[in-house]
């Protein structure tokens, strides 16, 4: 049921950058700055950060389980699926930093 | 195929594309513009992220825009179907109703947001 629950707060946080991004849009990128530095906001983005981690890791499990891979004589274990898909997550997350933050 | 069922496979193809950015690429949006940018972490030490995302006009666009708008049909299609499970079957249908309204306005919004912050979008410059 925790994992039905993700799906709340992946919904509110979207919600809540879009509003964002309204902000900017609009041109009241302080009001837009400010909200993010909203002591509740933030607290609901550690939540946010959690749930939607939780999210990944029990997918990245099922994937495993769902669809084992057959290589030679063995199959591949969900916890293998689990691990391969924890380093893509890195790579991935590693990769939208230098490209559009740090660059 | 009846049209319906087609409907509603293009609707699960477009759910499961979500969860697979929801669980890719939200984290790192959620850690730079949510906890790293008001807290002064890594990466983010000077400017706030939205604009550096958005100085890279293509690319970033297109990450925030994939991101936002997959991650909110993710989100409200299965939380909606979480509320029908737990006893508000009686209200399925208005529950789909607001859960497809509150994607597409969300959808729409997101795109109209970062066309008139980034007007340049379509230009191949």
């Amino acid at each position: 049921m925790i994992r039905e629950w993700t799906s709340f707060f992946v919904a509110v946080f979207s919600l809540i950058y879009i509003y964002e991004l309204s902000l900017f849009a609009s041109g009241a990128k302080d009001s837009a700055l400010t909200l993010m530095r909203n002591p509740g906001i933030v607290a609901f983005n550690v939540l946010a950060l959690l749930f939607t981690l939780y999210h990944a890791f029990t997918w990245f499990y099922l994937i495993g389980k769902v669809q084992p891979i057959k290589i030679g004589k063995t199959t591949s274990k969900p916890w293998q699926a689990l691990l391969v898909n924890i380093a893509l997550l890195l790579i991935i997350s590693y990769a939208v930093i230098q490209i559009l933050i740090l660059r | 195929m009846p049209k319906v069922a087609r409907l509603h496979g293009i609707l699960w193809a477009i759910f499961s594309g979500g969860g697979f950015i929801a669980a890719f690429l939200l984290p790192i949006l959620i850690y730079v513009v949510g906890i790293a940018y008001p807290l002064g972490l890594w990466p983010v030490t000077n400017g706030d992220p939205t604009s550096a995302i958005l100085t890279h006009h293509h690319i970033g666009t297109l990450f925030l825009f994939v991101t936002v708008g997959g991650s909110l049909f993710h989100g409200i299609y299965r939380f909606q179907s979480t509320l029908t499970e737990l006893g508000l079957a009686r209200a399925k249908k208005a529950l789909e109703a607001i859960g497809y309204l509150i994607i597409i306005v969300g959808v729409l919004a997101t795109a109209i947001y970062l066309l008139q912050y980034s007007p340049g979008f379509f230009s191949l410059a």
